[in-house]
């Protein structure tokens, strides 16, 4: 499956987005480091309109929390 | 415009970039900082981008600035960089120390010698780095004590960022060619709160908003093209509603709006701010359609004007277009017609400038005229890295330049050459010559046979070559000095001598001196043991003038190597009527070698 919040991942990341799913972590994604952590944020908030708390950021350890978290802020993905 | 713009083009560059095998790229920059500063880098390099460079940016690792002054290479890498950028925060490197200058004296004086020592270290990197060196100031402090909303106690956090933060300019502004980048005032210019994202600070220790970050990226960005870049030259001002309020013509000189109160005071303000530019620099010249007399009298005998007709290179005061009226300034200036910055309050004259002199920036004055003392401030037209001495003077060399004019005028050519009494001295460029040599080099665009661009720490890499030799050229004549107006590099090839840079100012043109300094080239080439002297005319959109000049000096095509080469023993001779010295003896043993140790 391929919506906007994977696209967003792979361009950050810079990585196929076959490659990711909702299973997606930094566990199981090297790229996804900190710095990359950092830079999601930024374009989560930035494509999608929304200010993340840092209680939601720290929640956002897979795609499929992210798209939770998204989804709990009335986000159409 | 959002913050995501200069964000995509960035990542499109980098993805374009990687698909290259070998990508090109001219501009190399390293940033580094007390926190966190990842961020900055697409922003930076959209505005590199901007000003048609192809970067490379390297992000240092997290709160190293002390071991990449002591060793660049080791933690940034190779390189080689052109640029270095360094950002820092009290609370970053020094947070216990910061805490307790808010109770003891005698702390400031500790933390006073760990920003020194921190400015050492800037210094070591200044010896063993030779590109464009950027420090910034350290930002007001955001920490407890420090909070600007804390009531009453705004005294020590004050003191103590105040004595820091002069010391740190002080020791930085010693340094020669030591960039201080103002993050401090960017900062308070966006406003502390709106520069700061709290939560990226506690995630990331990441201090600052993605705008703050533009904001950091579009200045960087413009200190580091301002060092390659030429700028603009001259601003070409309207008189009626732009230097002053209402019309001369029509309202007199006592009904025009100047003087201390809106909107009188709005013109006044714009004029400072003209007569800074001026000093450091920048050309103002005036263009309106006026009666003379009229227009005269304001600057003569108006008591609120701040400009006086000295301060004015060049005046177009008619009936004629503006367009002929900036043709004219050009000309008369001897400087290019992009090099003009056009201001008039009439949205006509810009259209019609706009349209047949689409080279010319045009700048509207604003509806609102509080606005308009800004109006030149806020732009990057006058972004200038190093501001020389015969930038202050050259209004004045300017005025000397038309009383040269108009005697040209009433005398024939061979007569008047002879009158000037022309002194020309040719020298081995010294290190106190490096940033004049360096800013020819980078804005001379017409007499110039390759238009090669360099920073000042090439030049000054070359000068202190013994392959290589950095010529400056010197003229003066009766009526006044025009200083270092002419740059050439020779380069060494065993018995060949390769003149890789020969340009002049076009204000001296047509006196000889080209053809001095072509012969006081081959003396040097002489001197360095050549045989023969080999050169390029590398065309561009501006320097057709001196298509021919090779050739006008008897030197001959070799169509394989596309050069043209004169064997010394045939070399052209200086013309009689010139005073003219070759000074070559200080090099190596100038100032400039024994600097660098």
């Amino acid at each position: 499956m391929s919506d906007a919040l994977i696209q967003l991942f792979a361009e950050v990341l810079q990585v196929d987005p076959a490659e990711l799913n909702d299973n997606s972590s930094p566990d199981n994604l090297k790229q996804w480091d900190s710095l990359a952590a950092m830079s999601l944020v930024v374009a989560i908030e930035e494509k999608f309109k929304v200010q993340l708390s840092t209680k939601e950021i720290m929640k956002m350890s897979t795609i499929g929390l992210a798209r939770k978290t998204l989804q709990g802020k009335k986000v159409a993905l | 415009m959002t913050a995501l713009d200069p964000k995509l083009t960035w990542r499109q560059y980098m993805t374009a970039q990687k698909q290259q095998p070998a990508p090109e790229c001219d501009m190399r920059v390293a940033i580094a900082g007390s926190m966190t500063v990842e961020p900055l880098e697409p922003y930076l390099g959209a505005h590199l981008l901007g000003k048609k460079f192809k970067p490379q940016i390297t992000v240092g690792p997290f709160n190293q600035l002390r071991q990449i002054c002591n060793d660049h290479q080791a933690v940034l890498g190779e390189g080689p960089y052109n640029a270095i950028a360094l950002l820092w925060r009290v609370e970053d490197l020094f947070p216990e120390m910061l805490a307790h200058c808010l109770e003891s004296p005698a702390a400031v004086g500790k933390l006073l010698g760990e920003v020194k020592s921190l400015a050492d270290a800037v210094s070591c990197l200044r010896k063993s780095f030779q590109g464009t060196l950027i420090v910034s100031t350290p930002p007001y402090p955001s920490m407890p004590g420090f909070q600007v909303l804390d009531v009453g106690q705004a005294a020590a956090g004050m003191l103590a960022y105040n004595v820091i933060s002069q010391l740190w300019t002080r020791e930085i502004a010693q340094l020669e060619r030591v960039r201080l980048f103002d993050l401090h005032g960017l900062m308070l210019n966006a406003g502390i709160k709106q520069a700061h994202d709290v939560r990226k600070w506690q995630l990331y220790r990441q201090p600052y908003t993605e705008t703050f970050w533009n904001d950091i990226g579009r200045i960087l960005g413009r200190m580091i093209a301002a060092e390659k870049l030429s700028s603009k030259k001259c601003v070409v001002l309207d008189l009626d509603n732009t230097l002053w309020g209402g019309i001369v013509g029509e309202d007199g000189l006592e009904g025009l709006q100047l003087g201390d109160d809106f909107p009188g005071k709005a013109y006044r303000d714009f004029q400072r701010h003209l007569l800074y530019l001026k000093s450091k620099g920048v050309l103002l010249a005036v263009a309106s359609k006026n009666n003379p007399d009229d227009a005269y009298e304001v600057f003569d005998k108006h008591d609120a004007m701040v400009l006086s007709r000295k301060d004015i290179a060049a005046f177009e005061i008619h009936w004629e277009s503006k367009v002929e009226s900036i043709k004219r300034v050009a000309k008369r200036l001897n400087i290019g017609i992009d090099s003009l910055v056009f201001v008039d309050d009439n949205p006509k004259e810009i259209g019609e400038v706009m349209e047949r002199l689409p080279e010319v920036s045009c700048v509207t004055v604003p509806e609102e005229l509080a606005y308009l003392p800004g109006l030149l401030a806020e732009t990057e037209f006058f972004d200038i890295a190093e501001v020389t001495d015969e930038d202050r003077r050259r209004t004045e060399m300017m005025a000397a330049d038309n009383i040269r004019q108009q005697t040209q005028e009433t005398m024939s050519e061979e007569e008047f050459r002879k009158s000037l009494n022309l002194k020309i001295v040719v020298f081995a460029a010294q290190k106190q010559h490096m940033a004049r040599v360096t800013q020819l080099i980078n804005k001379t665009n017409q007499f110039t046979m390759t238009t090669i661009r360099r920073t000042q720490d090439e030049v000054e890499a070359l000068a202190s070559s013994n392959d290589s030799l950095v010529l400056g050229m010197d003229i003066k004549d009766k009526y006044g000095d025009y200083g270092l107006v002419g740059v050439s590099i020779l380069k060494k090839q065993n018995k060949t001598c390769v003149i890789d840079t020969l340009l002049m100012s076009c204000r001296v043109l047509g006196r000889g001196a080209e053809d001095t300094f072509v012969a006081k080239l081959a003396e040097a080439a002489r001197t360095l043991g050549c045989e023969e002297m080999r050169g390029k005319y590398i065309p561009t959109a501006k320097n057709a003038m001196v298509k021919d000049l090779y050739k006008r000096f008897k030197f001959t095509y070799d169509s394989q190597t596309d050069e043209w080469i004169v064997n010394l023993s045939n070399a052209p001779q200086t013309p009689a009527h010139i005073d003219v010295e070759l000074r070559l003896s200080d090099k190596n043993a100038g100032s400039i070698s024994a600097s660098m140790v």
